[in-house]
C-alpha cells in the first residue's frame, strides 16, 4: 500500500514534467507567433488553447490513474 | 466502468482522510496533556469543514436541520439540481425583456449570448446548425460554471468532481455530434464522417476503426478533463487544510497557501467551463463538416 502510494506520487510528478514541457512549447511558439503577427493574435490564442487543453488532458489521464492508486 | 472509476476515487479520498485522522488521534493520546475528547471534537469540526471540498457523504442535508426528504437524493445529484435552480433563478432575475436598448445586467447577458453565437457556434459549427445550437451552448457554459463555482461555496460541493456528471455532459456532446451530422448531411451523414466517400476500400479497413475510436476518445477526453481538473484542485485544497489536523498551529502557511489556491481555483472554474464549451463546439463542427 505504502509502496504503491509512493510510486503513484512519483508517477504523478513524472506526468507533470511531460505535460509542463509540452504546454511550455505550445505557449512559447504562440507568443513568438503573436509577436511576429499581432493581428493574428485571436486565431493563435484559440489554437493554442485547444492544443494546451488536449495536452493537459493527457496529463490528467495520468493524474487520474495515480488517483486510482491511492 | 464509469461507476467503478467514481467509487475507487472516493474510496481513495476516504482512505486519505481516515489515515489523517488516525495519525492525529494516536499523537494526541501520546501527548496525553490535553484531553483527547476536546481535541478530537475540534478536529472533527475542522475535518467536517475541509470535507466540503470533497463530497464524501451519500446524501446532502442542511447543517443543523435534518430534512428527511432530502435523503432520497445522492449528494452530487442534489448539487446538480441546486445549480440548475440557481442558474434559472439568476438568469430570470437578470432578464428584463421590456427595455429596448438593454441596460445593465441584461446588456451583459446579451453580449454573452452574442459571443457564444458568433465566436463559438458560428465560427466552429457553421451558421445553420450553429444558430440552432446556440441556446444549448449558452446553457452549457453557465451550467458548468455554476456547478464548478458551487464547489467554492461553504456547505456545497462541485457536482463536476463526480465523473458521472461530466460523463453525462460529454455524452450530450457525443449525441449532438451524431444528431447534428444527421441534421446537416442527412441520414447518411455520420456514415460519411466515419468513412469519407472517394477513399479506396483497403484504406477504409484502417480508417474506419481509427475514426470511430477517435470520435469516442474525444468525448472520453472531455469527460476526464473536466472531472480531473475540478477534483485535483479540490484534493489539493483538502490536503492543505488536512495538514491542520496533523500539525496544528504549525500549519498556518498551508492555510495561506490554500487561500491562494482558492483564487486559482476560481480561475480554473471559468477556464474549464470555457474549454468544455469551446471543445464541444469544435468537435461537433469537425464531425458535421467532415469533408474539411
Amino acid at each position: 500500500m505504502t509502496a504503491g502510494l509512493a510510486l503513484a506520487s512519483i508517477g504523478a510528478g513524472l506526468a507533470t514534467v511531460g505535460v509542463g514541457l509540452g504546454i511550455g512549447r505550445v505557449s512559447a511558439s504562440a507568443v513568438e507567433g503573436i509577436a511576429r503577427q499581432p493581428e493574428a493574435a485571436p486565431k493563435i490564442q484559440i489554437t493554442m488553447l485547444i492544443a494546451a487543453a488536449l495536452i493537459e488532458g493527457f496529463g490528467l489521464f495520468a493524474a487520474v490513474i495515480c488517483f486510482l492508486q491511492i | 466502468m464509469t461507476a467503478q472509476f467514481g467509487r475507487f476515487s472516493w474510496g481513495g479520498t476516504g482512505g486519505l482522510l481516515s489515515c489523517t485522522v488516525s495519525l492525529d488521534v494516536t499523537s494526541a493520546v501520546a501527548a496525553a496533556e490535553t484531553s483527547v475528547e476536546t481535541r478530537t471534537a475540534v478536529h472533527d469540526y475542522i475535518v467536517r469543514h475541509a470535507m466540503y471540498h470533497m463530497a464524501e457523504s451519500d446524501s446532502w442535508n442542511l447543517p443543523y436541520v435534518h430534512l428527511r426528504f432530502l435523503d432520497i437524493f445522492r449528494y452530487d445529484a442534489t448539487m446538480v439540481i441546486v445549480s440548475a435552480l440557481l442558474l434559472v433563478a439568476a438568469v430570470s432575475l437578470i432578464w428584463r425583456r421590456r427595455r429596448d436598448p438593454p441596460r445593465g445586467m441584461t446588456a451583459l447577458l446579451e453580449f454573452y449570448v452574442l459571443f457564444i453565437r458568433d465566436k463559438i457556434c458560428g465560427a466552429f459549427i457553421g451558421d445553420r446548425l450553429g444558430r440552432r445550437l446556440t441556446p444549448y451552448f449558452c446553457t452549457l457554459f453557465l451550467f458548468i460554471l455554476t456547478m464548478n463555482l458551487l464547489g467554492l461555496v461553504p456547505l456545497f460541493s462541485a457536482a463536476t468532481n463526480n465523473i458521472n456528471v461530466t460523463g453525462a455532459l460529454a455524452l450530450l456532446t457525443l449525441g449532438l455530434m451524431l444528431v447534428g451530422s444527421v441534421f446537416e448531411n442527412g441520414l447518411r451523414g455520420p456514415l460519411k464522417a466515419m468513412a469519407p466517400p472517394g477513399v479506396p476500400w483497403p484504406l477504409l479497413i484502417i480508417l474506419v476503426p481509427v475514426e470511430f475510436i477517435s470520435t469516442l476518445g474525444k468525448a472520453f477526453a472531455l469527460m476526464i478533463r473536466l472531472f480531473a481538473n475540478i477534483l485535483a484542485g479540490h484534493v489539493i485544497i483538502f490536503c492543505l487544510l488536512g495538514l491542520v489536523v496533523i500539525l496544528g498551529y504549525a500549519a498556518l502557511p498551508a492555510i495561506l497557501l490554500a487561500i491562494v489556491l482558492f483564487f486559482f481555483e476560481l480561475f480554473v472554474c471559468f477556464f474549464q467551463a470555457y474549454i468544455f464549451t469551446l471543445l464541444s463546439a469544435i468537435f461537433i463542427g469537425q464531425f458535421v463538416h467532415a469533408e474539411h
